[in-house]
């Protein structure tokens, strides 16, 4: 498996520059597409690209991508120093597209850890074929014409290190259970075990045969392996599992590189000092920082790599310490994982905070804890600032998402002949990485559904006199801890008639309920479900009606919800709303009987006492509560999810005002509790589904709260 | 053609020895310096080698040290730029830096380890030593 | 040498009532002594609800419960078997935990599918282990996570299907 994001590795380093090249290539050719030209500014950036292509995959030997990237080098150096004047656009944006599709393609295979074996023969030709065409039509003879620049055949090249299904390489830590006598023959059994599927294998401590001590060693800070093998994970996992004897067995892949580096190459530990005040840490970190900063970009130089000679079961240990690394400006780029680690760590580190500052301990009566509370507070205004600078570092722009989808309707437009404008607002709005990665399909499917069956065609258009161009909307914004997306298009909308129709024929609609009473929306909602098309004929893009329950179940999975909305014969648009944060929100904790629950921060609106008297009883044994003339619904969460020893006695509890979206309803608890900063964490897969519930975490005293969902809860 | 290989691990070595031995004639060197001390004593004996496959991780010298060495000695030896001897390291390093200073240093191919064997044959083609 | 070859073999078990039960070992993760759990409402009898493990939550079970006997109170001789399965982990909450034994597949004989008896234990026993004069009843982790429709209804509810792509 190839390594994704180790900066600095030539194919990473490779992969990501061009793909940042291309992408922004796409980006130019779709603002000018409709233009009748490519401007000076983009023809010298896309030969400028190119070039650049060509010459890096030259280096790594990518023959077809040199190949291809060459040619349309050669055609965009034509139409640079020739200004030729009927340059057929549409076709060229074609082609330009059909280059960057390619090598995106071949990249994406090398990311994977494939080959790019992919063949461009024929996309040269067609390249070269065009390029003969306008070189004819704009009288320019091959004489005439300046040679293309110097070839110039790259003389280094790079081979990248062969990976396919061959060598793998991977940690292992083993954790012995501390009864054991004899760690170190249980240690070397499994080495002796492993031997038989590696390539190379070492491990720490070394000595297990030849010195009793390792024992306690091994026992105490566990047996490093480091293996390198054709066998999988799965494999070593079978000839290394756990029993009574090794507790644990964690099994990390790694790089070569890491192989070959050892064991000294593990990170230092962070030792985290509690006796000297914040001050002196801070200007111990400068002083730090001072001392590199006088060996300023120490590079590499020859003579770092001499090696002292190689002991068995050791890796190689570099004779010189391996200068740091120089900063690149601005930017870097963050392995995706290491972010996700940083998540989990601020997760566990605001659950921490809780459990110190919520300890038992401190509740000895009369204690001062001034002090106390002030460093705590500090801390506090830290680690928040901790988790805003995290979430705003996965923080990305939906730009690049909003764009493919352009080019959707681009291609779409073109192969259903339809006459469609794509429409952009707010694409810098900025969302977490992780609802780019689930909205990025579904936003698909609703382009797609949008420019398939919403849009009419150009005749049926002329026909109902509709008179702007078919338009498709895309747009974002952020409001009240919320992102609000929508796919709007003005085309002929949904049919109320021909749903409820199906519906009917489906079985879906509630019995003794009449069809008038249902709202559009609820109408409109009936698509979502699975299996449900009213569409006669099944279209190459959409219309096996799998879809849109799949959008909604892809919403959920991030917390985010679809709504829709249709005019007939003006067009429909369709809204996601999705919550900004998944990870960490500010809740509000209240007891009912033994069991704790949170509720989002936002959605309280407040907290009322009430008495008896306020409360209406409903014939179906309902109840509703006047609070300041206005009449909210009742939920008892006691009875709601028959708790045990909970407060039935109104007056004795309290009642929690819950808003979303204008709904309200009052939750009746036993107690408030508190606000608390919490991790949200899923209800694990085994347990189905409750109602009303959307996660669980772990409180500042240890225990387990259920995280309420307030939507859900509306629903009954 | 005459061949220098340079590499500290023995099972490495006994694999890259195999491999090469299709391409030509091979010599082994077990270290930076004896790589050095091989490449002089073929110069001087009027049969230098055409290709050195040099590892960059070695005991006493590493693999830039050496091909910097080669360079000074061919600088000395007024060869002019065709006829030096094209260099292929070979590592487990693959980072930009490392492959930068390699071929600022003179070296025609920069090899990953494992080694890709098609790569490397078209590679050597490309260089047009085969 | 021996001892990672038969791995396999190895069985946790446990007593429950009057008969011992055994898991092979590679379900297994860990055994922890009994501890508060939070319960989980709407969730069939025999989950009992989450529990906080190392920061990690996770479901525990009654085995009494689940086999359809009478639950008993809990006492200092009740552990948790917390086994992994799949993608699930889930803590099982066992009377008294017995030792580790290995049972060669020779000594496993196919669990007797005998309408009297049951309803329930037999349903997620896959075979009958003896040790010496005694006898283990082994059970399958798959049945006994998965079989019951309600685990199943949520446990599609709750499984990231991605597979189905568009239309």
């Amino acid at each position: 498996m190839a390594d994704d994001f180790n900066t600095g590795d030539m194919l990473s380093v490779y992969l990501f520059e061009n793909q940042q090249l291309l992408e922004n290539l796409q980006n130019i050719v779709m603002e000018q597409k409709d233009a009748d030209g490519f401007d000076e500014d983009s023809i010298n950036e896309i030969f400028r690209t190119m070039h650049t292509i060509k010459g890096s995959s030259g280096i790594m030997m990518f023959d077809e991508i040199t190949k291809v990237s060459h040619k349309l080098e050669d055609v965009f150096y034509f139409i640079r120093e020739s200004h030729p004047t009927t340059v057929p656009h549409v076709e060229l944006v074609e082609h330009v597209l059909d280059v960057s599709d390619f090598i995106m393609a071949e990249m994406d295979k090398l990311s994977d850890g494939g080959d790019a074996d992919g063949d461009a023969t024929e996309l040269v030709a067609s390249l070269d074929a065009f390029l003969q065409k306008i070189k004819g039509e704009n009288g320019a003879k091959e004489a005439d014409t300046k040679p293309v620049q110097k070839e110039e055949t790259p003389k280094q090249f790079y081979i990248a290190p062969e990976t396919g299904g061959n060598s793998h390489f991977f940690r292992i830590y083993l954790t012995y259970n501390p009864e054991i006598q004899m760690a170190s023959m249980h240690a070397y059994k499994t080495v002796f075990a492993l031997k038989k599927i590696a390539k190379d294998i070492l491990y720490s401590p070394e000595d297990i045969l030849t010195n009793e001590a390792t024992s306690d060693e091994i026992v105490k800070d566990g047996f490093n392996i480091l293996i390198k093998t054709d066998a999988t994970e799965e494999d070593i996992r079978e000839i290394v599992q756990p029993g009574y004897d090794l507790t644990k067995v964690e099994v990390y892949e790694c790089t070569a590189q890491e192989f070959q580096l050892g064991f000294e190459a593990e990170e230092a530990q962070i030792l985290i000092d509690l006796d000297s005040s914040v001050e002196e840490i801070e200007k111990r970190a400068d002083a730090k920082e001072g001392q590199t900063d006088t060996a300023p970009k120490k590079k590499i130089a020859p003579g770092d790599f001499v090696i002292a000679s190689k002991e068995p079961g050791k890796g190689k240990n570099l004779a010189k310490e391996r200068p740091a690394k120089k900063d690149k400006a601005s930017f870097i780029s963050v392995d995706i994982a290491k972010m996700d680690q940083l998540m989990d760590l601020i997760g566990e580190l605001v659950i921490s905070q809780s459990v110190v500052l919520q300890n038992p301990d401190l509740k000895v009566p009369g204690l001062n804890l001034d002090n106390f509370n002030k460093a705590a507070g500090q801390m506090k205004k830290i680690s928040t600032d901790l988790q805003n600078v995290i979430m705003s570092m996965r923080m990305v722009p939906l730009t690049n998402t909003f764009q493919k989808m352009n080019r959707i309707v681009f291609e779409m437009s073109r192969k259903l002949g339809k006459d469609v404008t794509f429409e952009m607002i707010g694409d810098t709005t900025e969302v977490d990485k992780n609802i780019i990665e689930h909205i990025s399909d579904p936003l698909m499917h609703l382009v797609r559904n949008s420019m398939d069956h919403g849009i009419e065609t150009n005749e049926e258009r002329l026909a109902s006199s509709k008179q702007e161009k078919a338009k498709v909307t895309l747009s974002a914004k952020t409001e009240s801890g919320k992102v609000w997306i929508s796919v709007a298009d003005n085309g002929k909308g949904l049919d109320r008639g021909q749903i409820m129709a199906k519906a009917r024929q489906q079985g879906l609609l509630e019995p003794g309920r009449s069809e008038s009473s249902y709202t559009d929306k609820e109408v409109y909602q009936f698509i979502t479900l699975p299996g449900f098309s009213t569409n006669k004929k099944v279209t190459e893009f959409s219309g096996r009606g799998v879809g849109m329950d799949v959008v909604v179940s892809n919403l959920q999975k991030i917390g985010g919800t679809l709504e829709i909305d249709s005019v007939p014969g003006q067009g429909s648009t369709m809204n996601l709303k999705i919550p900004l944060t998944l990870a960490i929100i500010d809740g509000i904790v209240m007891d009912v009987g033994d069991s704790s629950f949170v509720m989002e921060t936002g959605a309280v609106r407040e907290f009322v006492h009430v008495t008896e008297d306020m409360l209406i009883h409903e014939p179906d044994g309902r109840e509703s509560v006047m609070i300041r003339g206005a009449c909210y619904p009742v939920i008892r969460l006691g009875d709601f999810y028959e708790l045990h020893d909970y407060e039935t006695k109104i007056a004795n509890g309290m009642m929690v005002l819950v808003e979303i979206e204008k709904n309200v309803v009052c939750l009746f608890v036993d107690r408030l509790v508190g606000k608390q900063e919490i991790v949200v964490k899923p209800i694990p897969k085994y347990i189905k589904k409750v109602k009303g519930l959307s996660g669980c975490t772990q409180l500042g005293d240890g225990s387990i709260a259920l995280i309420l969902d307030a939507a859900g809860l509306m629903e009954y | 053609m005459r061949i220098l290989l340079a590499e500290d691990d023995f099972v490495t070595r006994k694999f890259m020895m195999n491999f090469l031995s299709s391409y030509g004639e091979c010599d082994a060197a077990v270290d930076g310096m004896e790589a050095v001390d091989a490449y002089l004593m073929a110069l001087e004996d009027g049969e230098p080698y055409d290709l050195a496959c040099l590892d960059i991780m070695m005991p006493v010298m590493d693999g830039y040290q050496v091909l910097r060495s080669i360079r000074d000695l061919e600088a000395d030896h007024g060869i002019p730029e065709e006829e030096q001897v094209k260099v292929i390291m070979t590592t487990a390093l693959n980072d930009e830096e490392n492959v930068k200073m390699a071929f600022d240093l003179g070296c025609s191919v920069y090899s990953g380890k494992p080694i890709n064997k098609e790569k490397f044959d078209q590679a050597l083609k490309k260089l047009g030593l085969i | 040498m021996s001892e990672f070859d038969t791995q396999k073999d190895k069985y946790v078990t446990f007593q429950s009532g009057s008969e011992y039960f055994g898991l092979k070992i590679e379900y297994v993760n860990e055994i922890i002594v009994f501890q508060e759990i939070t319960e989980i409402p709407e969730s069939p009898e025999y989950v009992k609800g989450l529990i906080n493990l190392r920061g990690k939550i996770i479901p525990v079970v009654d085995v009494r419960l689940r086999f359809h006997q009478e639950p008993i109170p809990y006492t200092d001789r009740t552990c948790i078997i917390v086994i992994r399965y799949e993608q699930m982990v889930v803590g099982l909450i066992v009377e008294k935990i017995a030792e580790v034994v290995e049972i060669p597949a020779e000594n496993i004989l196919p669990s007797p599918s005998i309408g009297k008896n049951d309803n329930a234990k037999s349903r997620f026993v896959s075979g009958i282990g003896k040790v010496g004069n005694d006898v283990k009843l082994l059970l399958d982790p798959a049945k006994l996570l998965g079989d019951e429709e309600a685990a199943l209804v949520g446990h599609l509810n709750n499984e990231d299907e991605s597979e189905e792509g568009e239309e």
